[in-house]
C-alpha cells in the first residue's frame, strides 16, 4: 500500500488499478463539498482541516476533482445550509464535514436524504453505528474515543492503576470521552474516584482540582485539547498530586509540552500514528503517508500541522478511492455516480492513512483497528513511544 | 395595523405571487431551502417585534425557547415513536409552560434588567440542555424523523416551504390582529405609556406576560419546525448567540413592524449567504471574513436607519387605509352614576410620608356628587402626591380614602379605575406613535371583554367597533374629532391635553381626576374646556381639579381645597377662599 | 471539604473575582457614561493578552496593522461626517494622531518585535496598541449613535463584538496562547500555596481600583465623566463635551480591559473568543449591581468569582447554569429595590 503514499501517487495507483475499466469520454468533474468549523468554538479543529484541502489531489483516473469548502461556525444549522447549499448548487459527489459532533450528526441525515457519500471528522460512533439504510451512505475518519480509551485502560491495568480521577471540558469531547470511559474502566477493574468539569475559558481549574486529590485516585486522566490542558495538570501538581496523569489525543502539540514544562513530565496520552510519525518504526503503514502528510502541510501552510487536519486528508485518501470505479457506473453528478462510489468506498480494504489503516464493510464504516492508536509519553520534554 | 383589512387585494396578489416562487422553473433549490431557514427566523423574529419592538421587552432568550420546542419533539418523536404533527400541541405546551415560569419572573423586571435577566436564562438553558442526559448532552439528538404528508415526506426544500410559510402568514395574521384589538393596544401602551394604561385598568404584569408567552411560542413553534427540518437537535441553535441574532433580526428589520420581523430574518439570511459566497472572491481567502463583515455592516445599518430598515420598504407599500369607525355600532353600557349630591369621595387624614419628609400630612377633604373641587397650592404643596394617593400610584403611609363608601387606599391603579375613577396626568402620557383614536380606547379597556385568543381570531369585532364608536364620540365630544388618525405625537401639546380627558371620559366614570388640564391651552381652548367640564358636571360626573390656572379654577369649581407644604391650610368656596388670609399669605398674596 | 479546600477556593475565587471586579467596573463606567452595554469588552481582554503572547514570541500583532486601518477609518468617517464644519487643521490633527501616530508605533513594533524584548516593553507596547482603540471603536460605533436608545446601542455593541471576535481570529488564530507570568514564583503561606502571578492579580487590581477612585474623585476630568453619567444632558449644558467623555471612557475600557488580559495570560490559555464568557461574568457582577455602583460591583465580582469557585467544587459540570442562574433572584431584588424606570426609556 505505499502507493498511497501521497496524492500523486494515489492517482496513479488508482488509474493503474483500473486502466480500462474507466471511460475516456467522462468529461464532468468530481465536486467535493466540505464544510468545516473555521470560526467558532471548533475553530482550531476547522482551520486545519480547510488547511489540508489543498493537499487532496487535484486529478483522479482522468478527472478533474473540484473541492468546495465553506464555514460552518459550528453552527450544525449552517453545516446543514452549507450542505445543501453544495449538494444543490455544485452537485457534489462527495460531502465532508464537520468539525464538531452535532454538525456532523446533523449531516449524516442530510447525506443519506440526498444519497450523498459522507465522511464524518469526528470520533463518535453515532455517525455510523448502528448500521442502518441511513448510514450506509456515512463513512467516519478519526479513531472512536473507544479505541483510544480502551489503550489506556490497557496500559492503566498493566502498570496497576485501579483508580482514576476523571476531569474533562463541559463540551462534546469532555462528554464523548466520558461516556467511553464510564463504559471501559469499571468493565477492566479500573475505578473512577471522581468526575469533574471544566470550561476551556475557565480561568482556573483549583476546585475540581482539589475535589479529584481528595479522592486518591492512583492516576488522572484529563479530557482537554492543546495548552488548556496544561491548566488542570500544573494545578493537581500544585495541589502535591505525584501520580500518573494521563490525557487524550486533544494535547498533541509541542505547544502543550513547551507550555508545560516539568509539569506534564510523564505525561501519557493515546493518539493517531500521525502524531507521531517520526517515532513509528518503518514497518508501520501509515509511517510514510503520514510523514509526507505532515511535511505537504507544514510547507504549504508555514506552520506546524494538526492532527485534524490529518482527518481530513484521511477522508479525502478513502472517500476519493472509489472514483474510479464508479466513474465505469455513472457520470459524476449523477446519482448513479454517487451509488457507485459509495459501494467502492465500502469494499476499500487496507487503506493506509495518516490515522490509521482503513478496512471498510458493509457493517462497518469506521474501518480502523488498533493500527490507529499509539500510546505516546512525555520524556525529557519530548515525546517517545510507548510499545 | 389593519394591513389585511385595508389592501386585501394587493396582499393577496403579493402572497400567492410569493407562494409561486417553488413553482417557478429554474428557481434554484437552495434559493428554496434559504427561504425555508428564512421563515423558521422570521416566526422568531415576529415574536420579538412585538415583545421588544412593540412591548418595549428586549429579550435573548428566545432561542432557548425554540429549544424548548424542538427538544420536545425531538425527544417524543426519537424516543416515544410520536409523529411529528402529534408533538405539536406538547411543543407549544413544553414552550408556553417555560415561558410562563421564566415569564413570572422576568417580566416584572424593571429597565434594562430585564434584557440582563433574558441574558441570564438564555446562558443557563443552553447549558442546562448541554447537561441534560435524555437531551443528548451537547451532541444532541439526531435522526428525527422528517414530516410526512399524505405519504409524502416533507424532505424536499419546496415541500416544506409551504408548511414553514402558512405558519408565518398564520403569525402574521394573528400578530396583526392582536396589535389590533383592545389587548393589542394594552401591548402597544407597554413601551412608555404604561403607567397610563394601568389607570385604565389594564393588568400590566399580566399585559407583559401574555406578550412574552405569545412571542416564546412563536419561536416554540420555529423550534418544532427547525427539529423535523433539520432532523437533529444540539445545544448550539438555542444558545445566546443565536438569541442574539435573532434579535439583531427583528432590530435591523424594524422592530416595531410585524413585517420587520420577516424583513429582517430575510436580510440576515440572505447577506449572510451573499457574504460566504463573495467574500472569497473579493478577499482571496476564505473563510473568517464573514464575521467581521457581517458586524460592520450591522454598526453602519444601525447608524444609518435606526428603526430598522422596515419604514424604507413601507414607503413603497400601499399606505394602509384608515381605520372605520361604526357609528352604527351600540353604544357601550353605562355606569349608574351617584345621586347627585351624595358623599362620593372622602379623604380622611390621608398621609404620605417619604423617609423623614411628610408629603402629604394628615389631609381632609371631601368630593360630593356633582361638583367640580379644585385642589390648589403653591409648587411643592403635596398636590401631585395626593393625586396619587388617589388614584393608586402611591400607597398611603395612613389614613383612609373612602369612594362610595368603601376604602380605597391601598388599592392598585388599576382596581380604582374599574371602580369608575378616571384621571389625566401632568406630563402627558399618550402613546406618540399610536393614532389619537386608538390611544382614546384605551379609557374604556374595562369596557370590554374581549381577550387575546379572541382577538388574534377576530371575534371580537363586535366588541371592538364599540370601543372605537365610543373614542370616537368622547373625542368628538371633546372638539378632537377631525383629529381621530392622526398619531397623538403630531398633536399640539393642548391638544394631547384635551385627548387625555376624551381617553378619562372612554373609562364612563363617576368621578375624574384631572392633573393641570389647562396647562399649554390657548384661551380659546381654555373656555371651550371649561364649557366641557361644566357641561359633564351637570350630566352628574365629578370633577377633581389640580390647577395653576387661578381664574380658570374660581370660576368653574364649586368647592376649593388649599394645600401648603402637605397640609390643608383652607378649603371653601371660591369665594371663601379667594378672601382667605391665610390662603392670601400662603399663596396669593405673591402672586396677586 | 476541610478548611484547606475552602481557603484554597476561596482564594482562586478572590483572583477570579478580581478579573471579573476590574470588568464589572469598566462596564458600569462605560454604560454610565455612554449608556453602551459594552459587550465587546471582552474582546479588549483576549487581544490584551494575545498580543502580548504575539510579541514575547517575537512575533508582529495583526493589532498593530489594525491599529493603523482604525485611525484610518476613523479619520476619513470623521471628515466625511462633518464634511460642511470641520477645518483643515482638525482634519491635520486626526491624521497627525490617528494615522502618524500608530504608523509610528507599526514601525516600533517591528523593530523591537523580533528581539524577543523584555516583559515591561512587551507590556507598554501591548497598552500602546490596544488603548488607542477604545476611543476609535467609540468614534467609528457608538459616536453617531450617541442619542439612540439603550437598546439600539446594545445591538451596535453587539455588532462590535463580531467584527472584534472576527479580527481576532484572522490576528491570533484558533490556537489558545499563553503569555509569561510577571511574577513566576508560588509562595507557601501556611496550607497555602500562592502564586505569584495571584499576588500580581490582586495587586494590580487594588491600584486600578485606587487609580479610578481618586480618578473620579480628584481630577477635573473624573469628575466630569461623573457628570455626563448623573445627568448628559446636564453636562453638556454646563460644557462638557459629551463626546470626548465618551472617549475617555472607552479608553479606559480598553486599558482595563488589555490589562486584566495581560494578567490571566498566564493563568490560563487565552483564545480569540475567550474575553466573551470572562466579560459576561463581569457582566453578571456589574447588573448585580445595578450598573450603577462601583464599590457594589467589585463586591459582587468577588461574589461572583467565589460562588464559581465553589460551585466548581460541588458541581462542576454545571457550574455555568448556578453562575448566571444566581443573578436572576438579584435582579429580582434589584429591579424591586430600583424605582420604576421603564418610562424613562423612551
Amino acid at each position: 500500500m505505499a502507493g498511497y503514499l501521497r496524492p500523486k501517487f494515489l492517482h496513479m495507483g488508482l488509474t493503474a488499478a483500473l486502466l480500462g475499466l474507466a471511460p475516456a469520454a467522462a468529461l464532468a468533474q468530481v465536486n467535493v463539498g466540505i464544510t468545516v468549523s473555521q470560526t467558532g468554538p471548533a475553530a482550531a479543529l476547522g482551520i486545519p482541516q480547510k488547511n489540508s484541502v489543498a493537499q487532496l489531489p487535484k486529478e483522479l483516473a482522468g478527472q478533474k476533482i473540484e473541492y468546495i469548502v465553506l464555514d460552518d461556525a459550528t453552527d450544525p444549522t449552517k453545516a446543514v445550509a452549507n450542505a445543501r447549499k453544495m449538494i444543490t448548487e455544485n452537485k457534489i459527489d462527495i460531502l465532508i464535514g464537520s468539525s464538531a459532533t452535532p454538525a456532523t450528526l446533523a449531516l449524516v441525515d442530510v447525506a443519506a436524504e440526498t444519497k450523498t457519500p459522507f465522511c464524518g471528522m469526528v470520533p463518535t460512533g453515532g455517525v455510523v453505528r448502528p448500521m442502518d439504510e441511513k448510514r450506509k451512505w456515512a463513512f467516519k475518519a478519526p479513531q472512536d474515543d473507544a479505541l483510544l480509551a480502551d489503550a489506556l485502560a490497557d496500559h492503566m491495568v498493566a502498570n496497576g492503576v485501579k483508580s482514576v480521577g476523571f476531569i474533562g471540558y463541559t463540551d462534546g469531547y469532555g462528554q464523548g470521552w466520558l461516556d467511553e470511559v464510564q463504559k471501559i474502566f469499571p468493565a477492566k477493574g479500573i475505578k473512577i474516584t471522581a468526575v469533574e468539569r471544566f470550561q476551556r475559558t475557565d480561568t482556573s481549574v483549583t476546585a475540581q482540582g482539589l475535589k479529584i486529590v481528595s479522592t486518591n485516585p492512583d492516576a488522572v486522566l484529563i479530557v482537554a485539547s492543546g495548552t488548556v490542558a496544561v491548566m488542570p495538570q500544573k494545578t493537581l501538581r500544585e495541589q502535591g498530586f505525584t501520580k500518573t496523569v494521563y490525557q487524550t489525543a486533544g494535547i498533541s502539540t509541542m505547544e502543550f509540552v513547551r507550555v508545560g514544562g516539568k509539569d506534564v513530565e510523564g505525561t501519557i496520552f493515546p493518539a493517531g500514528p500521525v502524531i507521531a510519525a517520526d517515532l513509528l518504526p518503518d514497518s508501520h503503514p501509515s509511517k510514510k503517508v503520514s510523514l509526507a502528510y505532515i511535511k505537504e502541510y507544514e510547507a504549504i501552510n508555514k506552520s506546524p500541522y494538526a492532527g485534524f487536519g490529518a482527518h481530513l486528508y484521511d477522508c479525502g485518501l478513502f472517500m476519493l478511492s472509489g472514483v474510479g470505479a464508479a466513474l465505469t457506473k455513472g457520470k459524476p453528478g449523477t446519482p448513479e455516480f454517487r451509488a457507485a462510489l459509495r459501494d467502492g468506498i465500502e469494499n476499500q480494504k487496507e487503506v493506509a492513512a495518516t490515522h490509521g489503516v482503513y478496512s471498510f464493510s458493509p457493517t462497518d464504516h469506521a474501518g480502523l483497528d488498533k493500527r490507529a492508536r499509539v500510546l505516546i509519553k512525555v520524556v525529557n520534554g519530548k515525546w517517545t513511544l510507548l510499545p | 395595523m389593519g394591513l389585511f383589512s385595508s389592501n386585501r387585494a394587493v396582499w393577496l396578489g403579493l402572497i400567492l405571487a410569493f407562494a409561486a416562487i417553488p413553482l417557478i422553473p429554474g428557481i434554484p433549490d437552495f434559493w428554496i431551502t434559504l427561504w425555508d431557514y428564512i421563515g423558521l427566523y422570521s416566526l422568531v423574529a415576529i415574536g420579538l417585534v412585538l415583545l421588544t419592538g412593540v412591548g418595549g421587552m428586549t429579550s435573548f432568550g428566545q432561542a432557548a425557547f425554540c429549544g424548548f420546542g424542538a427538544y420536545t419533539t425531538a425527544v417524543l418523536t426519537s424516543q416515544f415513536g410520536f409523529s411529528p404533527w402529534l408533538t405539536l400541541p406538547f411543543s407549544l405546551a413544553t414552550t408556553g409552560l417555560a415561558a410562563f415560569l421564566l415569564g413570572l419572573v422576568t417580566v416584572r423586571l424593571s429597565g434594562h434588567f430585564l434584557p440582563l435577566g433574558t441574558i441570564a436564562w438564555g446562558i443557563s438553558i443552553y447549558y442546562l440542555f448541554g447537561n441534560i442526559e435524555v437531551l443528548g448532552r451537547y451532541d444532541g439528538i439526531s435522526g428525527l424523523p422528517p414530516f410526512t404528508f399524505f405519504g409524502h415526506s416533507l424532505i424536499d426544500a419546496r415541500a416544506i416551504f409551504y408548511l414553514i410559510w402558512l405558519c408565518v402568514l398564520l403569525a402574521v395574521i394573528l400578530s396583526l390582529n392582536l396589535l389590533d384589538s383592545r389587548m393589542g393596544r394594552a401591548v402597544r401602551a407597554l413601551r412608555g405609556g404604561s403607567q397610563a394604561a394601568e389607570s385604565f385598568g389594564v393588568n400590566i404584569p399580566r399585559v407583559k406576560l401574555v406578550v412574552f408567552v405569545y412571542a416564546a411560542l412563536l419561536a416554540g413553534l420555529s423550534g418544532w419546525l427547525y427539529a423535523h427540518m433539520q432532523r437533529a437537535v444540539s445545544p448550539s441553535p438555542f444558545g445566546i448567540n443565536a438569541g442574539i441574532e435573532y434579535l439583531l433580526m427583528a432590530v435591523l428589520g424594524g422592530s416595531g413592524y410585524v413585517l420587520g420581523g420577516v424583513l429582517g430574518a430575510t436580510i440576515v439570511i440572505v447577506l449572510k449567504d451573499h457574504l460566504q459566497n463573495i467574500l472569497p472572491k473579493l478577499i482571496g481567502a476564505d473563510g473568517n471574513f464573514e464575521t467581521i463583515v457581517f458586524g460592520i455592516l450591522m454598526v453602519a445599518v444601525l447608524q444609518l436607519s435606526r428603526n430598522g430598515l422596515w419604514p424604507l420598504v413601507q414607503r413603497l407599500l400601499p399606505k394602509p387605509a384608515e381605520k372605520t369607525v361604526d357609528e352604527s355600532a351600540p353604544a357601550l353600557a353605562l355606569r349608574t352614576m351617584p345621586e347627585r349630591g351624595a358623599l362620593l369621595l372622602e379623604v380622611a387624614k390621608a398621609r404620605k410620608q417619604f423617609g423623614g419628609l411628610v408629603a402629604v400630612n394628615d389631609v381632609s377633604f371631601a368630593v360630593k356628587a356633582g361638583e367640580i373641587v379644585g385642589l390648589i397650592g403653591p409648587n411643592g404643596a403635596g398636590k401631585s402626591t395626593t393625586f396619587n394617593l388617589l388614584t393608586g400610584v402611591l400607597a398611603a403611609t395612613s389614613g383612609s380614602i373612602r369612594y362610595r363608601g368603601e376604602d380605597i387606599a391601598g388599592l392598585k391603579a388599576e382596581a380604582i379605575a374599574a371602580r369608575g375613577i378616571a384621571r389625566t396626568f401632568q406630563h402627558v402620557k399618550l402613546v406618540g406613535s399610536m393614532s389619537l383614536l386608538e390611544n382614546v380606547a384605551i379609557g374604556a379597556h374595562l369596557r370590554s371583554g374581549a381577550g387575546v385568543l379572541g382577538s388574534m381570531l377576530r371575534l371580537d369585532r363586535t366588541d371592538e367597533a364599540r370601543l372605537l364608536r365610543e373614542a370616537a364620540r368622547q373625542l368628538t365630544r371633546v372638539g378632537l374629532g377631525a383629529h381621530l388618525h392622526k398619531p397623538a405625537a403630531s398633536l399640539a401639546l393642548g391638544q394631547q391635553r384635551i385627548a387625555e380627558i376624551a381617553r378619562a371620559l372612554c373609562l364612563d366614570p363617576a368621578l375624574l381626576l384631572l392633573d393641570e388640564p389647562a396647562a399649554g391651552l390657548r384661551f380659546a381652548e381654555k373656555q371651550q374646556l371649561a364649557e366641557l367640564l361644566s357641561q359633564l358636571r351637570s350630566e352628574g360626573m365629578s370633577v377633581l381639579l389640580v390647577e395653576h390656572d387661578m381664574d380658570f379654577v374660581m370660576k368653574l369649581t364649586n368647592h376649593l381645597v388649599v394645600l401648603d407644604f402637605g397640609e390643608k391650610i383652607a378649603e371653601g368656596s371660591p369665594a371663601e377662599i379667594s378672601v382667605n388670609p391665610v390662603v392670601l399669605e400662603a399663596y396669593l398674596g405673591g402672586v396677586e | 471539604m476541610n478548611a484547606t479546600i475552602a481557603l484554597y477556593l476561596a482564594q482562586d475565587g478572590i483572583i477570579n473575582g478580581a478579573i471579573y471586579a476590574l470588568l464589572g467596573v469598566t462596564l458600569v463606567l462605560v454604560f454610565a457614561v455612554t449608556r453602551v452595554i459594552f459587550v465587546p469588552q471582552g474582546e479588549f481582554v483576549a487581544w490584551g493578552a494575545l498580543t502580548l503572547a504575539a510579541l514575547d514570541a517575537g512575533s508582529v500583532p495583526g493589532t498593530a496593522w489594525l491599529l493603523v486601518v482604525m485611525g484610518i477609518a476613523a479619520t476619513v468617517l470623521d471628515t466625511l461626517r462633518q464634511s460642511k464644519t470641520i477645518t483643515l487643521h482638525a482634519i491635520g490633527g486626526m491624521v497627525v494622531k490617528d494615522i502618524a501616530l500608530p504608523v509610528l508605533l507599526l514601525l516600533a513594533v517591528q523593530a523591537i518585535a523580533p528581539g524577543k524584548p523584555a516583559l515591561w516593553i512587551s507590556v507598554l507596547l501591548t497598552l500602546a496598541l490596544i488603548i488607542p482603540m477604545g476611543p476609535l471603536v467609540y468614534r467609528l460605533a457608538f459616536q453617531p449613535l450617541a442619542d439612540a436608545t439603550v437598546l439600539t446601542l446594545f445591538i451596535a455593541a453587539i455588532g462590535v463584538h463580531f467584527a472584534l471576535i472576527g479580527l481576532g481570529l484572522v490576528f491570533f488564530g484558533a490556537e489558545g496562547f499563553r503569555t509569561t507570568p510577571f511574577i513566576a514564583e508560588t509562595f507557601r503561606v501556611g496550607v497555602l500555596a500562592i502564586k505569584g502571578q495571584s499576588l500580581a492579580v490582586l495587586g494590580v487590581t487594588a491600584m486600578l481600583l485606587a487609580g479610578l477612585y481618586l480618578f473620579f474623585e480628584r481630577t477635573m476630568l473624573g469628575k466630569a465623566l461623573r457628570a455626563t453619567a448623573v445627568n448628559r444632558l446636564g453636562a453638556r449644558l454646563v460644557g462638557i463635551p459629551v463626546r470626548s467623555t465618551g472617549r475617555i471612557a472607552f479608553a479606559l475600557a480598553a486599558a482595563i480591559g488589555a490589562l486584566s488580559g495581560m494578567l490571566i495570560g498566564s493563568l490560563t490559555t487565552i483564545y480569540y473568543d475567550s474575553g466573551f464568557l470572562i466579560g459576561l461574568k463581569g457582566f453578571v457582577a456589574a447588573i448585580a449591581a445595578g450598573l450603577a455602583s462601583y464599590p457594589l460591583t467589585v463586591m459582587a465580582a468577588l461574589g461572583v468569582g467565589l460562588l464559581e469557585a465553589f460551585s466548581a467544587f460541588f458541581a462542576s459540570a454545571f457550574k455555568e447554569v448556578i453562575v448566571f442562574s444566581i443573578i436572576i433572584p438579584l435582579l429580582i431584588w434589584r429591579s424591586l429595590k430600583a424605582p420604576h424606570s421603564d418610562e424613562e426609556e423612551e
